[in-house]
């Protein structure tokens, strides 16, 4: 902790720390780096090396949302009486939330819109596809993720056009492959709409991350597994599964807490018909911004953030127990 | 499936060396190996069918694009790109150019040093701080939209590119923090040893031996910065309305307006996504390192 600058801070602890079965500098590198001043940047000119970069958070990310805690007490709108002077009202708007059924709708929503597109739909398909590229040739592989990475790259305001052209009632080319005359797809099926659309939209990324996981299953425990006569689901389950456990609670951590988050089936559905398709973050959109309800708005925003702050934990708490395993 | 005892004698010889490149099993089973392939192809056509269709039509005429199902070999024309550069969407493509580039150079600047300095020497505590810069990704933008507004409002600064920049670099920090931290664990802590007993200063062991090991991170987090601020779309749409319109707010403008007209909305799309494409595709390899070992790692 002492802010030394010598290099041979870095080398004491090796001799009690570990009882060294392998001899030389090499075992104390990971702790040297976790502990010691490696270059000698010393601690004032470390802090100041992060301390713009937290503060920007801090004040841009962090603030507002504390902010929403606070106007989430409030009776504040844009218009109306509680435009002019927001009158404090304490928990009121958690309390007309929770016992609101629209809201109760909106989260069931989410929970469906998340676990079945993001959970299961993406992460499935996008590790099949990982899956399928460790056998497939190269140019295969490269051309295949080259089109699914299409669908992710592309700005949010292209896709939702696309996805209105391709589902339109009359002249949308879905009805006209697959012969449907005047299906109304957003209308009839909003939810498993924005379902199948996310998991166009998202799957690019598990293939990714996934695909670079898999590349750090050793051979040697396949190759061993196979001369055992393990079928190749019996791979899967014993060696390949096991390894990446940890890629797999990271992805499905983040694209559950960006599907949460995702306001793109606004652009595809506005949200209904009739709040059919009306996610928490649309939810939101339409009650803060567009109906002007800032204060509820802001509490229901706030209990958002406390669904995903329960995901996170439950994650972290995941990933810790593992980590013994892993090191 | 059926995986055959057959294999084991046909991947022995070659298998060793090819280390990385290659697949377990090269002896595939014909029939599902097959049918596998077909469906991985068919999953992957699925998926890239709205862009084909997007590029397609955006080179047909009105008349062309208008019918159902789409004429595929109708005569091309430039007719949409025409209607669509003649609607004036120079301010908004400048505003989209000025707000990604800037945000992204902030972030480099910002992020650099600080992703240096936490993983170079992390005093113990500073775990806690790479979490705080984690937990932010978990903020949803609905959620502090409101404050921002409120703010922006007071302080003058709504439909101001500023504003829209300083909001782009806060949210892409995080994430680039975290990818250049992953990378900068690569470095060699003998060589910035031998470089401090050599008595090179912070500069030039920044430069000659840190540098080489990361210039790919950086190329990949500025990508991947670059590509979510011009896709950006709620703060921009809630921010700004005329003079500091991105071009993703001026496409849904577009589209509101000349929804019918499918010709020259494609070709509005495609323009609007040529950038993003282009960066996706220039660093494809970088972008899922860059990713994934931030995400992992």
């Amino acid at each position: 902790m002492a802010p030394s600058t010598s290099p041979a801070a870095d080398l004491a602890p090796a001799p009690g720390g570990a009882p060294a079965p392998a001899p030389g500098p090499v075992a104390t590198t990971p702790r040297a780096r976790r502990d010691g001043d490696v270059v000698g940047l010393g601690r004032a000119r470390a802090v100041a090396f992060v301390a713009p970069a937290l503060v920007l958070v801090g004040v841009f990310l962090v603030f507002p949302a504390a902010w929403t805690l606070y106007l989430g007490l409030l009776d504040y709108s844009l218009t109306g009486s509680g435009a002019q002077a927001p009158v404090f009202v304490g928990l009121g708007n958690y309390t007309s939330a929770l016992s609101d059924p629209a809201f109760a709708k909106s989260l069931y929503l989410t929970l469906l819109f998340v676990g079945g597109s993001a959970v299961l739909g993406q992460n499935v398909l996008g590790f099949s596809l990982a899956w399928y590229f460790r056998a497939a040739q190269r140019p295969v592989r490269a051309t295949l993720s080259v089109l699914v990475l299409l669908a992710w790259i592309l700005p949010g305001s292209v896709v939702a056009f696309l996805w209105q052209a391709l589902l339109d009632r009359r002249n949308g080319t879905l009805n006209a492959l697959i012969g449907t005359t005047d299906m109304a797809w957003a209308l009839d099926h909003p939810m498993a709409v924005i379902i199948v659309f996310n998991i166009w939209r998202g799957t690019a990324f598990s293939m990714l991350l996934y695909t670079a996981a898999l590349s750090t299953v050793p051979r040697s425990h396949l190759e061993v597994a196979r001369m055992a006569g393990a079928t190749r689901w019996q791979q899967l389950r014993d060696v390949v599964l096991p390894t990446v456990k940890r890629h797999i609670l990271t992805n499905t951590l983040l694209i559950t807490l960006w599907t949460f988050n995702d306001f793109s089936p606004y652009l595809l559905t506005g949200g209904g018909p009739n709040r059919e398709s009306e996610v928490l973050p649309v939810y939101i959109y339409k009650e803060a911004i567009i109906g002007g309800h800032l204060g509820y708005g802001s509490a229901i925003s706030l209990l958002l953030l406390l669904a995903n702050l329960v995901i996170a934990v439950v994650y972290v708490r995941l990933l810790r127990t593992r980590e013994p395993e892993a090191a | 499936m059926s995986t055959t005892t057959r294999q084991d004698t046909g991947v022995a010889p070659g298998g060793e060396q090819r280390a990385r490149s290659g697949a377990v099993t090269h002896a595939k089973p014909p029939r599902s190996g097959m049918l596998l392939s077909l469906l991985a192809w068919v999953v992957g056509l699925l998926f890239a069918l709205p862009v084909f269709w997007m590029v397609l039509t955006s080179f047909h005429s009105e008349a062309d694009a208008a019918t159902n199902p789409p004429s595929v070999f109708a005569p091309l024309s430039l007719e949409g790109y025409r209607t669509f550069f003649g609607s004036d969407p120079w301010p908004a493509l400048l505003n989209s150019l000025t707000a990604s580039v800037l945000s992204t150079v902030l972030v480099l600047v910002l992020a650099f040093p600080a992703a240096y300095a936490l993983s170079i020497r992390p005093v113990r505590k500073w775990t806690d701080v790479m979490f705080f810069f984690l937990s932010t990704k978990m903020l949803p933008v609905v959620a502090g939209i409101l404050p921002l507004y409120l703010f922006a409002q007071k302080a003058h600064l709504l439909d101001n590119i500023w504003w829209l920049i300083l909001l782009y670099t806060t949210m892409n920090l995080p994430i680039a923090v975290w990818m250049l931290r992953s990378f900068l664990a690569e470095v060699s802590v003998e060589m910035l040893e031998a470089a401090e007993v050599d008595g090179a200063s912070l500069s030039r062991t920044l430069r000659e031996i840190v540098a080489p090991v990361v210039m790919p991170g950086i190329a990949s987090a500025a990508l991947i910065c670059f590509i979510f601020s011009w896709n950006e779309l709620l703060l921009a749409r809630v921010l700004t309305s005329t003079v500091a319109a991105t071009s993703p707010v001026y496409l849904t403008g577009f589209v509101t307006s000349q929804g019918l007209f499918l010709a020259k909305v494609c070709a509005a799309s495609l323009v609007v996504s040529l950038p993003v494409l282009a960066a996706g595709f220039a660093a494809q390899d970088k972008l899922v390192q860059g990713l994934s070992m931030g995400a992992v790692k």
